[in-house]
């Protein structure tokens, strides 16, 4: 079913490790269905992330257009791979505000905001806001954020 | 008897400083609490704000290849708005119909409407 749509791009959202692109089943159906070759995504995404860590999840996003060749964006790592990877937590609290999953500190939220800053659809914000939001995801996590 | 007696006083010399029993109070050892850090100034003792001591690396920040690790700087290299990000945050008075009043008035029906929700599952 790959319909390209008339005069119109399509996006693809995913979230691909750093420097580990082409498996079958995240990226290849996704990228496939929309007539892009997988395998010069993959071999693309991996050259523009060698100076990541391999494995770090890496938000892209794939603009496909009708005649089939594609850009794509890649942003910074999630905030909540950030924090988990910070707070040392593998997995975020089913009932948060309820439950307590770990601590930061305000240093640790001070940096992850600094990353994420980086960010070109944050970049109009101040660094103030950028934390404060990280503050507010760190406690949907269960993490509480102490000075 | 003498002898026994200066026996004994030698003994009780000897044991003396196992038997004594220390009636001071013993000095709390800073170290111990790894968290707290506390610079002591000739004047007063300044109070940190975090409590995350300058040097801890913060871990898992660093995800770009061949990154050093984030360390953690003393609190005065920090913006000073940092410290404020934790207080609910105050917005100033200014007359009706202003940011406060909206901000106020929408907290107030968004609590009602939470608590009239929670009454009729009751």
């Amino acid at each position: 079913m790959s319909k390209a749509l008339k005069a119109k791009d399509q996006l693809v959202r995913i979230l691909v490790p750093a420097g580990k692109a082409a498996p079958t089943p995240p990226v290849g159906p996704a990228l496939g269905a929309r007539g892009v070759k997988s395998m010069d995504f993959c071999k693309e995404f991996n050259a523009r992330t060698a100076h990541i860590e391999p494995g770090v999840p890496t938000p892209t996003l794939i603009t496909v257009e009708p005649d089939r060749t594609f850009s794509f964006i890649t942003k910074t790592p999630p905030t909540t791979y950030l924090l988990k990877k910070t707070a040392g937590i593998e997995k975020g609290t089913g009932r948060p505000g309820h439950e307590v999953t770990g601590t930061i500190s305000l240093k640790h939220a001070y940096e992850v905001a600094k990353i994420k800053a980086k960010d070109a659809h944050l970049k109009h914000l101040k660094l103030e806001s950028i934390a404060s939001t990280v503050i507010g995801t760190a406690r949907s996590l269960g993490l509480q954020v102490v000075p | 008897m003498s002898f026994l007696t200066l026996a004994r006083s030698s003994i009780r010399q000897a044991f003396s400083p196992c038997l004594a029993r220390g009636y001071a109070a013993k000095s709390s050892n800073p170290e111990r609490i790894p968290n707290i850090s506390t610079k002591d100034t000739s004047a007063t003792e300044e109070k940190t704000l975090s409590s995350c001591p300058p040097g801890t690396i913060l871990e898992g920040l660093n995800y770009l290849k061949g990154q050093p690790p984030v360390i953690a700087l003393p609190d005065e290299e920090y913006p000073s708005w940092l410290w404020d990000l934790l207080k609910p945050k105050v917005y100033e008075d200014d007359g009706p119909g202003g940011k406060a009043e909206k901000k106020r008035l929408r907290k107030e029906n968004q609590q009602r409407i939470k608590d009239q929700n929670f009454m009729k599952t009751q």
